[in-house]
């Protein structure tokens, strides 16, 4: 054989001949090196024929592999491996055809050894760059291949390598073709559908089925012969380099594989895998798989609770690291998403538990996502949920808008509890402000309870809530952090805390109020203290603490223990106001009351409970144990502070409910207008308050001369009661014998707390504007 | 040796445990595998047959039955010039599974995707699809029918013979669906013979 080919030899071509001489003439003894050396010289030299020895040696090829000869199949796949990294001329190109016919031939084969040497040669293919592209090239073949070379299910030593080399070859086949543009489309999703699964099917392995079976536990392999690291690698790679326009491409297989695998619920791999492609994606297109997995949502829609539960899960868990690149409106776009998701959770109306788990899912990925947005941010999106809240707060509401309106306020905690208020007047724009003050009086007491959480978690600067949840007396136990509160915060409080004290005192008068909200008005109160510790504050705080006295003395709606619950409130502020303030005899007066209250009444002190013993006394009966505003205005007096504006009568009903709901435009005019007086100064304040008291506080039931107001300061409690009775009876007469007409007129207005509610911010609204005036004269 | 002159991609579908591999491996192999495993996501297979003369390469791709994989083996319907639907005539509920099988066909594979029907393992004697069944459904749809024995080798020859003829008379009269170029082609009328699927010219 070796004598014909040498008489042949002469005749053939000097291509053919260097070819023929680099076999040897067993396989065994491998590529004859001297002789490739003078086929890759012969192939420099004249690059023209590189294309026909390509030809030439893949025919060769081609024919052993028909024949079984697998051993010359590797050395005419290393020969052109060899020629492939010698050349760099324009010949080049033709040379490839070759050599990828030569690698889709190997890879046909059934052999395993045959297809990972046609991966490694294909891998050192796709390294190379080549100067002229190919636009006529195609890696179908090979991406279906590799794909499947993924999924090779055959014996387990050689699996492994078939599929890491199925890996590597859709690396390289993404590596060629990414560059550049001319080329194939990889982003294509008949590609994508195929790399994407393939991937993840392998990554998945490394979680749970090495896991489970244990089978390759003992054995820790290499990193690069390891499936699902590789796997990850390549999927790394894959994700950076998806532009905007492909992120699509890439995720949509994602979630279908999830799906169809069932990888939501445990959603540990999701998770992981999420993460992987939130590092790997250019940063600024991040936002793009949040908002994909939020479209995902939407389709699963109808799926079980748990599955979105985990979707959602899988958001939270990479929301966070999204969240810094989100700019403008996609940010509130995917809050407005979340909170439609939560909208549409709560109007299916299935309390299941799972159901319960996802709206809580939704609120916590809310939260994160809130979490890891820049602080003027958090102000938008609460204000963004504000909105969201449906309103009037009627009590025909329906379950579902109950909830819903719930929902949102949880959302807004979560919120509120991330965001860092460094002034007030940032942290409660008006349009903020008054829609949470609006909530804070809703019907249902566990909604007024998240509305008193949000306000604690944003006024507390100092991180004093911890010791101010429950009203406490004894003031040595408790160390707060004070600061002195800054210039902007007294003007927001002067501003506003008109319209917060009087929320406050309103929602105290709640007969439906639990300990808890007491507690949490309390702790709202104590909080307001703290943070904006001023004379003025204290002054106004102490008004409050007085009105709410009266409230728990007088009111008809509370009951006994709901009125021990607020002497307790009370007494707790009026130990903490001089503390914070630092009126030594004020806080003399308050110890002695609380030493008597100890004796006499322990139920007037903390603890709130629920349910008090029968035989409590009321607190009318223990007039001395009160707190009187004679001594009051006394001791703040000596602790050099003005007490006139106290001396006043409290801006806050002395009646039950009935006198501020039945009343409460005046008493908003009088108290806003208490508000630009200290901002205008102190002539005119003692002007007004002198003045405007008597007037507007005219209730149209009741005649109130000076006399009368005289009478209601002096006169002990009970007559004062007496009184009151009176004028019920009265009222009662009224109602009985008055004609129907009259009576609608009468009772018109007091119809629902929502109307007056809006009556009460519209005027504040018409009075913002001059006041605002007003205290800018002042100020220039 | 490999100067083929037609290049055809064939897709295998049907329900898990219907005998598409064993059909694959007896074509391409000549053997029936005993204890053949399910397939894990897509296998690979290729066999040069010759028809009238002329070299006709296959290439087969053997999808997974199992829901889960439907991901990726979708993805092999949309290159495909033939799809072989597969059934167990002794299994009811492969059966019934056709329509099913025909819709996602109808979304991910081109409409003119040469379809046939293959009721397998007439081997067996616990039929429960009679031949007319899976007949009717055949000309309902628009298929080819077949029904084979991966184990006794009956008609397996001749289904892939078959789809090989049809698919070069297709391609001969210009109107076999053309991948090679942008998917967005694939419905053009236009395509040539050689392009797509004549490797001959390119050298």
């Amino acid at each position: 054989m070796f004598g014909c080919c040498g008489c042949c030899s002469a005749l053939r071509p000097r291509y053919k001949r260097l070819v023929d001489n680099i076999f040897p003439v067993t396989p065994q003894d491998g590529l004859v090196k001297a002789n490739l050396e003078k086929l890759t010289f012969y192939s420099l030299s004249s690059p023209e024929k590189l294309d026909r020895i390509g030809e030439y040696l893949y025919q060769k090829a081609a024919r052993d592999i028909y024949r079984k000869r697998y051993g010359f199949v590797i050395i005419a796949m290393e020969a052109m491996d060899q020629l492939l990294l010698a050349c760099h001329a324009q010949q080049l190109n033709l040379f490839v055809e070759s050599f990828l016919k030569m690698v889709q031939k190997l890879l046909e084969s059934t052999e395993p050894q045959l297809q990972i040497l046609a991966t490694q040669s294909f891998v050192k293919f796709a390294n190379i760059e080549e100067d002229t592209p190919s636009y006529h090239r195609r890696y179908d073949f090979f991406v279906s291949k590799f794909s499947a070379m993924c999924h090779s299910g055959v014996a387990n030593d050689t699996r492994n390598k078939i599929r890491i080399a199925g890996i590597q070859g859709l690396q390289a086949v993404v590596r060629k073709t990414v560059s550049d543009d001319l080329v194939e489309n990889i982003w294509e999703p008949v590609h994508m559908d195929k790399i994407v699964p393939s991937l993840l099917f392998n990554m998945q392995e490394s979680t749970f089925h090495t896991n489970e079976s244990g089978e390759e536990m003992p054995v820790p392999e290499e990193q690069s012969n390891d499936p699902p690291m590789l796997a990850e690698t390549c999927m790394r790679e894959l994700v950076s380099r998806a532009s905007f326009g492909h992120i699509r491409a890439v995720l949509k297989p994602v979630l279908r594989h999830f799906d169809l695998h069932k990888l939501w619920v445990p959603n540990l791999f999701a998770i992981h895998t999420f993460r992987i492609i939130i590092f790997s994606i250019q940063a600024q297109y991040s936002y793009t798989v949040v908002e994909t997995l939020m479209a995902h949502l939407d389709e699963n829609s109808k799926s079980s609770p748990t599955i979105r539960t985990s979707i959602v899960d899988v958001l939270s868990k990479i929301i966070a690291i999204a969240a810094g690149e989100s700019v403008g409106p996609s940010v509130l776009e995917i809050i407005n998403s979340l909170l439609n998701h939560l909208r549409d959770s709560v109007k299916h109306g299935t309390s299941q538990m799972e159901e319960k788990m996802y709206q809580d899912a939704l609120i916590n990925a809310l939260g994160e996502f809130a979490n890891h947005l820049p602080d003027y941010q958090k102000i938008e999106i609460m204000m963004f949920i504000m909105n969201k809240i449906p309103f009037p707060l009627n009590e025909n509401r329906s379950p579902a808008d109950n909830l819903l309106q719930s929902m949102l306020l949880k959302s807004l905690l979560k919120v509120g509890t991330k965001y860092q208020t460094i002034h007030l007047n940032t942290t409660f724009p008006v349009s903020f402000l008054e829609p949470l003050l609006r909530m804070s009086l809703a019907p249902d007491p566990d909604m007024r309870l998240l509305v008193q959480k949000i306000l604690h978690t944003l006024i507390d600067r100092h991180n004093n809530l911890e010791k101010l949840t429950k009203p406490y007396v004894d003031t040595n136990e408790i160390s707060l952090t004070l600061e002195k509160s800054s210039r902007p915060d007294l003007i927001f409080i002067n501003k506003h805390g008109p319209i917060i004290y009087d929320a406050l005192y309103t929602s105290l008068q709640m007969d439906s109020n639990a300990v808890k909200n007491i507690e949490a008005v309390y702790t709202t109160l104590a909080l307001l203290c703290v943070e904006l510790a001023s004379s003025e504050t204290a002054i106004d705080l102490l008004q409050l603490v007085l009105g709410i006295q009266s409230l728990s003395l007088n009111s008809t709606v509370l009951s006994n223990a709901q009125k021990f619950n607020l002497h307790a409130v009370v007494i707790s502020l009026l130990t903490l106001v001089p503390l914070v303030v630092n009126i030594q005899p004020l806080l003399d007066y308050a110890e002695k009351l609380v030493a008597s209250r100890k004796q006499e009444a322990p139920h007037l002190l903390p603890d709130l409970q629920e349910q008090y013993p029968a035989n409590c006394e009321l607190a009318n009966k223990l007039p001395h144990l009160l707190v009187d505003q004679m001594a009051l205005c006394e001791y703040v007096k000596s602790g050099g502070l003005d007490p006139t504006r106290l001396a006043q009568t409290s801006p806050y009903g002395a009646g039950g409910p009935g006198a501020v709901l039945g009343n409460p435009r005046r008493s908003w005019v009088e108290v806003g207008a208490r508000g630009s007086v200290v901002e205008i100064g102190n002539a005119a304040e003692v002007d007004s308050v002198s003045s405007s008291p008597g007037v507007q506080r005219k209730l149209p039931e009741e005649e109130l001369t000076f006399e009368s107001m005289k009478k209601v300061l002096t006169e002990p409690p009970e007559s004062r009661k007496e009184m009151e009775a009176e004028r019920r009876e009265q009222i009662s007469h009224t109602f009985r014998t008055a004609p129907f007409s009259e009576l609608v007129r009468k009772t018109q207005p007091k119809k629902k707390l929502q109307n007056k509610l809006n009556e009460i911010f519209e005027n504040l609204q018409r009075n913002e504007n001059p006041r605002k005036t007003i205290n800018k004269q002042h100020i220039h | 040796m490999d100067d083929y002159k037609f290049l055809f991609k064939v897709v295998l579908v049907g329900n898990a445990g219907v005998g598409k591999t064993c059909l694959v491996r007896r074509f391409t192999q000549g053997l029936f595998p005993p204890g053949q495993g399910a397939t894990i996501g897509v296998d690979f297979m290729i066999k040069t047959v010759e028809v009238d003369g002329e070299k006709v390469k296959l290439q087969i791709w053997d999808t997974a039955g199992q829901e889960r994989f439907r991901s990726i083996t979708q993805s092999y319907y949309r290159s495909a010039h033939a799809l072989i639907l597969v059934y167990d005539i002794s299994c009811q509920p492969t059966f019934d599974c056709l329509p099913d099988w025909l819709r996602e066909i109808e979304e991910y594979a081109s409409s003119k995707v040469l379809r046939i029907l293959v009721g397998n393992k007439i081997d067996r004697d616990d039929r429960e699809i009679p031949t007319h069944v899976g007949e009717d459904f055949a000309a309902r749809h628009n298929m080819y029918f077949l029904e084979t024995s991966a184990k006794e080798a009956d008609n397996v020859e001749k289904l892939f013979m078959q789809i090989a003829e049809d698919l070069m008379e297709q391609a001969r009269s210009k109107d076999l669906p053309r991948y090679d170029t942008s998917t967005a082609n694939i419905d053009s009328r236009t395509s040539t013979v050689g392009d797509s699927s004549c490797c001959g010219k390119l050298i």
